[in-house]
């Protein structure tokens, strides 16, 4: 945990008495906790590092879940009802970054300072990329069997997961460049992996 | 949000999709990418030896306000001289297609498509591209 906000002490909202920074509940009162500015690592109780163990991620998040389910905070205060639906909504949005290995690795480079942002208008220029993209994409388009299209979807999966690796291995070797082009990469395998699924499905149905 | 009547014109109905052999050396190719969607998009161009777009040809992967955004760039550049095309804006590729503002980037990426086609032209024909037009005496 690197967080200084996850580690810090802070008053309890409540009884005024000391809560751990990631704490949901005050020890002393048991009063709820707004959610603190930790990362998104912190407040899953994560380690931060591209190479996750993805099930204790999950026994955390769905852990913390139970904790906050709004049945157990029927007969509370508004702001305790509040405080639990902000605390639910930011370890959401904290385990749907961390499970999916393309917003993990663009949100750890964000974290060690090289930003890359995937969402925005940009436009990239990579011919060895896009030209790799282009005459899968036309294979994709033109499979017309479903062993044809079976062997694609495949070969796009397999990709996918060596890029995984890649990025992992970026990450160790600390190469944030490689890791960030690597990130672009992840987006583009994806997307191919999901458009030979698509016309998978598509050519199994016989349409 | 759905699509506006253009958009969908040009995507059941795309004009001059296809490839031109990107060797010719009367033609340009631009092979663009947009990582936000994972699109990609090649636009090319033939140049006539009077410095005039004859023909223009794309392929696109990607939704349909991409497929729509490289047709109509496809159409608009022809006959028009490569400074001509190179003005093209993305907002007007935008506000002809009426895009919303989430499928703007697919009118920057045919934007950036048309700039890069001319660009491969220009240096496969040894034209500098970084020599400005002395396009004063014109205004």
């Amino acid at each position: 945990m690197n967080a200084s906000a996850a580690a810090a002490i802070l008053p309890c909202w409540s009884c005024k008495g000391p809560v751990c920074g990631r704490a949901l509940f005050c020890s002393v009162c048991g009063a709820v906790q707004g959610p603190n500015a930790a990362d998104h690592f912190a407040r899953l109780g994560m380690t931060p590092a591209y190479d996750i163990d993805i099930d204790a991620l999950e026994r955390q998040y769905f852990g913390f879940q139970r904790r906050l389910h709004p049945d157990r905070f029927a007969g509370r205060s508004g702001k305790e009802k509040m405080l639990s639906q902000q605390q639910a909504t930011s370890l959401n949005e904290a385990y749907e970054t961390l499970k999916d290995p393309l917003k993990r690795a663009v949100y750890l480079l964000g974290l060690l300072g090289r930003a890359v942002d995937l969402s925005a208008c940009g436009t990239i220029s990579d011919p060895e990329l896009l030209m790799e993209q282009m005459e899968k994409r036309e294979a994709i388009a033109e499979a017309d069997t479903v062993e044809a299209i079976t062997k694609l979807s495949a070969s796009a999966d397999a990709d996918v997961i060596a890029c995984q690796c890649h990025i992992s291995a970026a990450f160790n070797a600390g190469d944030l460049d490689a890791a960030a082009e690597l990130a672009t990469r992840l987006k583009y395998l994806t997307k191919l992996a999901e458009d030979a699924r698509a016309r998978k499905g598509r050519l199994m149905r016989g349409a | 949000m759905a699509y506006s009547d253009k958009v969908i014109e040009h995507y059941e109905n795309p004009r001059n999709v296809g490839s031109f052999d990107k060797d010719d050396k009367d033609v340009g190719t631009g092979l663009v990418g947009a990582p936000a969607c994972g699109d990609v998009m090649k636009l090319q161009i033939k140049v006539s030896a009077d410095g005039i777009i004859e023909d223009a040809k794309f392929k696109t992967f990607g939704c349909g306000s991409a497929i729509a955004s490289s047709s109509l760039v496809t159409e608009w550049v022809k006959g028009k001289t490569l400074d001509e095309a190179e003005k093209i804006k993305n907002t007007e590729i935008a506000q002809e297609l009426a895009l919303p503002p989430v499928k703007i980037h697919c009118s920057v990426l045919a934007e950036d498509a048309i700039k890069a086609a001319i660009a491969d032209y220009r240096k496969k024909t040894g034209e500098g591209d970084d020599v400005p037009e002395a396009d004063a005496a014109a205004g």
